[in-house]
């Protein structure tokens, strides 16, 4: 099929870089891939077009990009569904990164994020002598983080890290995960103690453009829940993040609804005058806005909330484990 | 077509407008609603921070009290949308684990037999209603206004649970409807990326940038107001929106409408029956834009 | 000025071998660096999906069993010493690794647990899922990083250098980044730069894997032994050749021809689909060849192990059924054929990685290592089994680490001459500067591929062969005049795939030259016009040395042969 490759080139090597757009037409079957698209115009078209690229199988993370507006890899990308609404391609490097050339970025900054979380596994000693002995269902579901490529497309897309380059990130985040939900490794409270500071797990702004985006089904949001869980059972020291969702907890299980200025106030905590004191203009703007429920600003319990608290029990009793499905 | 209705904690709460403008909205259009007044907050997404199942225990009891109804299930929260699509989705997709639930509300006499179909006004108005129904209803279409379509993330993502692929007009919903209304569509690139609200009082500063960034943008690409199907969306866009700008020495002033507010101003309603003076940004230069071309 | 960088040693490529050898050295002292061409979690060893052998002892397991079945497997040209220390020592790496962090798949006791690949009788496969090398690879990398050892990433080698007395002295390299030359004085080179499946068109390797490790050290002048000896693993996609892993017909998948005949029984009627990887290729493409395929493919069926089963433990290679075939394995057999996919000879190397002979009976270059499918120890022979190849990594990578690591300690300080740098950057200087024609390093690529894939294959004769080695010959004056539009230095990718083009050249050159010296069937190498293994004339190994003036040089070194005799090969 006629197929436009709309692609964001870059050359930094130019009197005065700048970035600009670059159209290939070319002819491609609907099944090859949006890297094999690449391929043959690097290979019949214009060789100077840089990118990286290796395994063509979804597995050694290289051809990270955005097609479309959004990241993925070009190899797992087909040319049949990057042309369902046009049957031009735009491609672009990834975002939240440097780029170098063409579609080729600096992935030093998520190499740091990766080092930042330290990605190795801590057992306790002694050692033993023959391998560890761990639940089967612990290393089937560890499988599951592992198949992570550390391909960058998680980060690319995420919303955080473009207003915040200081924040950990998801592929770091699940890859601590990785070590925390180990049953082997032995340093779990100092890793989730180092992940509860600003910038760590509670940053992240469940936005699931990493779930969607993540091309090996690592869900990297639902780690980084799975990361809050821990915290919050391991009682570390609480931040505003975790006492929002006790808070939130609380409230759902004792009214059935929420209250937003309970929750506010429980989340800051009644002694923390500075953030109550930020609150107070908001207050006012929504008390003259009258945006006040008619049964005033703190909401009765719903009918049937003894049935929710029955179930609040019992829920909580049963053995958790976490489904991604 | 009649729909157990789920209003949401926050229509209930912070943003009366959004409950107020839907009641009016829906007579018009043909549908019936039955106020699913028992049922819990989702969780929305918070509470499963904490443990996930427990909140799919509390989806399901919503979804086992529809199947009771026998209506499916009428949202107005893309967030509350999100997260009981995506309960719904694992519940259904594995069946041991729907049993492991039904074990749970069993004991309360309830059973979820995975049938209930949970849908966002937005989609209902595009599936159910249709185009035809809803551009009679319209007396005042929005001719010359701009406005930019804003989802909240949920309506977007993870679009397994929101089964776009069966729904083809799911992913572009609000830009339809805009059009269908009259207005013209600003596309610009935050519009399926998130408000910041989930981190407001985590990261103040991150969550006040994404408001500033979006609002700033769709501004920069000419709308006159922005639209959202999403109420924790609404919550920052509009109620944090100037001190977003302050943090960027900037009056942003972009009025951010409920999407039930914009379907009344097409139907020709009194701006006040919808609630609009419970918006912090004033929707006034908006409605003198409309009145003077309507004028014209 | 040239930029210098010292240490004693220097690991070429980052796979398992290379940070493995790294890591041992690392801790026996050295001082350590890695180089490598694409970042370490990029390289190749990820594609390893099915598992990594060993006869746990402890569990009732007989090392014996698996030494054998290896020398079995590669039809008796392995050597068999080293085979030994492969077999012997897996079970302590295998551990290690444990150890480090792999998550191998448990049993219902949470201990290790195994499953059954090809030319085995018993379950002896340590797995993690079916993504076994991506799992070890990266958690090397975990071990490279608390370790700390220095990484230049995207560094490509342009050559190896030697002092006054030909011991090898380091490397002349450019950093891909910004196109800057560097000499790397280091008194022990490991080289760990994996395969050189690219020379065949299609492959199942990936797009990094052009033999420059082999083609490094032959033009330093080292031998490369058993050339000859390429491997068609038997279930590849068609198209681009992308793998499915035997783990597949390990988990009892079966291989069915176009009349849904599990053919495998009229050819190896005990280990049926699980005999060696040769044996199965052969009759596929025989199958094919007499017309019992459909569009040059026989099928792969895994129906009958029920979607859960598929989903648990053969996730991944149902995901790229899907993604590259648009098949789920549960629902449709899938359309496979064999495909080029390892090179079993490789650099010669003694049991301690050592690329030259401290007895002396052949010549290399002292201070020079190899581990991994870069190096011929020789464990594979003629035919590698299904999961020696990440235990061979582990394995040999750390003896040649320990072994560098107490090399470097009986050398000199390094002397050589900045000067060597010059050399490498005037080529590439000269290369740049070639005015871009029609003539392409794509095309000769492609033209090189496919002579290799058509004549170099599962079948081979002596016409088809020397055919393709007028044809090598061509495209090797093609290539010193073919030119890039690319004329910068920050990732000029047209200048690393120029270069890469001229390492697989000498390859498809070597392994015509073995193909054609070899004068029998062996293992992968079968010949239509030598049909039978021939154990009185080439019971041996062929070594090849870069000559100058033309075709390279031949030797030859017996098989070391310890307890098992050569004996009929039936599956």
């Amino acid at each position: 099929m006629n197929t436009t490759l709309r692609i964001r080139r870059f050359n930094p090597e130019q009197k005065t870089p700048a970035p600009f757009f670059q159209e290939y037409n070319l002819e491609l079957e609907a099944s090859d891939s949006v890297l094999d698209g690449l391929i043959k115009v690097r290979e019949t078209l214009d060789d100077s077009l840089a990118l990286r690229c290796s395994c063509r199988g979804a597995i050694c993370g290289s051809c990270g990009m955005r097609i479309n507006g959004h990241a993925a890899l070009a190899c797992k990308t087909k040319i049949i569904s990057a042309t369902k609404d046009s049957q031009t391609i735009h491609v672009e490097p990834m975002n939240n990164m440097p780029v170098i050339k063409d579609l080729i970025t600096d992935m030093s900054p998520f190499w740091e994020k990766i080092r930042q979380i330290q990605p190795w596994l801590q057992p306790s000693t002694p050692i033993p002598e023959a391998e560890h002995v761990a639940p089967a269902e612990a290393m089937n579901h560890l499988s599951g983080v592992m198949t992570c490529i550390m391909c960058g497309v998680c980060v690319s897309d995420c919303t955080v890290l473009e207003v915040d380059s200081k924040f950990v990130g998801p592929a770091a985040l699940a890859k601590a995960y990785r070590f925390v939900a180990d049953p082997r490794d032995d340093a779990t409270t100092r890793r989730l103690t180092a992940l509860n500071e600003p910038g760590g797990m509670w940053d992240c702004t469940r936005c699931m453009e990493c779930i969607q985006v993540c091309p090996k089904g690592v869900g990297p949001m639902d780690r980084i829940m799975s990361l809050r869980a821990k915290g919050i059972d391991e009682q570390l020291p609480s931040t505003t993040g975790s006492r929002h969702a006790e808070v939130f907890t609380d409230i759902i299980k004792n009214k059935g609804i929420l209250d937003e200025p309970m929750l506010a106030v429980r989340t800051f905590g009644f002694r923390n005058v500075r953030r109550l004191i930020g609150m107070i203009p908001i207050a006012i703007q929504s008390f003259r806005h009258k945006k006040i429920a008619p049964s005033g600003p703190l909401h009765r319990a719903i009918p049937g909330i003894d049935q929710i608290k029955r179930l609040f029990k019992r829920a909580s009793v049963e053995n958790h484990t976490f489904r991604n499905k | 077509m009649k729909y157990a209705f789920f209003p949401g904690c926050v229509s209930k709460g912070a943003c009366p407008e959004l409950y107020q403008s839907v009641m009016q909205v829906y007579p018009k259009i043909g549908i019936d609603l039955e106020e699913m007044t028992t049922a819990a907050c989702t969780g929305a997404g918070v509470l499963q921070e904490k443990d996930p199942r427990l909140g799919d225990v509390i989806n399901a009891r919503t979804f086992a009290l529809a199947e009771q109804q026998n209506l499916p299930i009428m949202t107005i929260c893309s967030t509350c949308q999100g997260v009981m699509s995506q309960a719904n989705h694992r519940m259904t997709t594995d069946g041991e684990y729907l049993a492991e639930i039904n074990q749970i509300l069993g004991e309360e006499g309830l059973a979820y037999r995975g049938t209930t179909n949970i849908r966002h006004f937005i989609w209902i108005l595009l599936e159910d209603v249709g185009e035809d129904v809803l551009r009679r209803a319209i007396t005042q279409p929005l001719t010359g206004l701009r406005a930019a379509p804003f989802y909240g993330c949920y309506l977007q993502r993870p679009t397994e649970a929101l089964q776009f692929d069966q729904h083809p007009d799911r992913p572009k919903a609000l830009e339809r409807v805009i059009e269908i209304l009259g207005a013209e569509v600003v596309d610009f690139p935050g519009k399926s990326r998130c408000c910041g609200f989930p981190i407001l009082t985590i990261n103040e500063k991150n969550s006040l940038n994404m408001v500033a960034t979006h609002t700033m943008n769709a501004k920069s690409h000419g709308a006159d107001i922005m639209v959202t199907p999403c109420p924790l969306c609404h919550l920052n866009l509009d109620g944090m929106q100037a001190k977003a700008g302050n943090q960027q020495n900037t009056a942003i002033d972009l009025p951010i409408l409920h999407l039930p507010q914009l379907l009344g101003l097409a139907m020709d309603m009194d701006p006040k029956s919808l609630g609009f003076n419970r918006n912090f940004v004033s929707p006034h230069s908006t409605l003198q834009k409309l009145a003077t071309v309507v004028s014209s | 000025m040239t930029t210098v960088h010292t240490y004693d040693v220097l690991v070429i490529g980052a796979g398992l071998a290379g940070m493995r050898s790294a890591i041992a050295a690392h801790e026996h002292g050295a001082t350590v660096a890695v180089l490598t061409k694409v970042h370490p979690v990029r390289s190749h060893s990820n594609a390893a999906q099915g598992g990594i052998n060993a006869a746990l002892t402890d569990r009732g397991d007989k090392w014996e069993d698996h030494a054998f079945e290896t020398v079995k497997g590669s039809d008796y040209l392995g050597d068999q010493d080293a085979v030994e220390i492969l077999a012997q020592e897996a079970g302590n790496d295998i551990i290690a690794l444990e150890h480090m962090g792999v998550i191998f798949n448990r049993n219902d006791e949470g201990r290790l647990g195994t499953r059954r690949f090809g030319g085995q009788k018993r379950a002896r496969t340590f797995f993690v899922s079916d993504f076994t090398g991506q799992a070890m690879l990266h958690v090397l990398f975990e071990q490279i990083l608390q370790a700390n050892i220095p990484i230049y990433e995207e560094w490509f080698v342009t050559s190896i250098i030697k002092d006054d007395d030909g011991k090898c002295a380091g490397v002349v390299a450019f950093e891909i980044r910004t196109g800057r030359f560097a000499l790397f004085k280091a008194k022990a080179v490991i080289l760990a730069a994996g395969g050189l499946g690219r020379v065949y068109e299609p492959s199942t390797n990936a797009l990094i894997c052009t033999g420059d490790g082999m083609a490094l050290a032959y033009r330093a002048g080292a031998p490369l032994m058993d050339m000859e000896m390429v491997q068609y693993h038997p279930t590849t996609l068609k198209g681009k050749g992308l793998l499915i892993s035997e783990a597949a017909r390990g988990e009892g998948a079966y291989l069915l021809n176009s009349d849904g005949e599990r053919f495998m029984e009229r050819y190896a009627p005990n280990m049926m689909e699980l005999a060696s990887r040769d044996v199965v290729s052969r009759a596929e493409q025989l199958e094919i060849n007499e017309g019992r395929g459909v569009n040059g493919c026989v099928f792969l069926d895994c129906r009958h192990l029920g979607k859960a089963f598929i989903n648990d433990r053969l996730r991944q290679i149902n995901e790229e059924a899907k993604t590259f075939a648009n098949i789920d394995l549960a629902e449709e057999p899938i359309p496979i054929r064999p495909g080029m996919h390892y090179q079993m000879g490789g650099i010669k190397t003694d049991v301690d990685g050592r690329c030259w002979d401290i007895q002396l009976h052949w010549k290399g270059v002292p201070g020079l290592f190899a581990a991994g499918e870069t190096a011929c120890v020789s464990l594979h022979g003629g035919n590698r089994l299904g999961a020696n190849s990440l235990l061979d990594t582990v394995v040999f990578g750390r003896r040649a680490g320990k072994c560098a690591a107490d090399y470097v300690k009986t050398v000199n300080a390094i002397n050589v001459s900045e000067a060597l740098v010059d050399i490498d950057h005037d080529l590439v200087t000269s290369i740049l500067r070639r005015p871009s024609h029609e003539d392409t390093i794509a095309k000769i690529r492609l033209e090189m591929g496919q002579i290799m894939n058509r004549h170099l294959s599962v079948f081979r004769e002596q016409e088809g062969m020397t055919n393709a080695q007028q044809v090598i010959h061509t495209l090797k004056h093609r290539w010193n005049t073919v030119g890039i539009t690319d004329k910068g230095h920050v990732f000029n990718t047209g200048l690393v795939n120029t270069l890469e083009l001229g390492f697989m050249l000498d390859c498809a050159e070597t392994i015509i030259m073995g193909a054609l010296t070899r004068k029998e069937s062996r293992g992968a190498h079968f010949r239509t016009d030598y049909l039978d293994r021939n154990d009185d004339n080439w019971l041996k190994h062929i070594l090849l040395y870069h000559s100058t003036n033309g075709a390279p040089d031949v030797d030859y070194l017996p098989v070391r042969i310890t307890q098992w005799q050569p004996q009929p090969r039936v599956y």
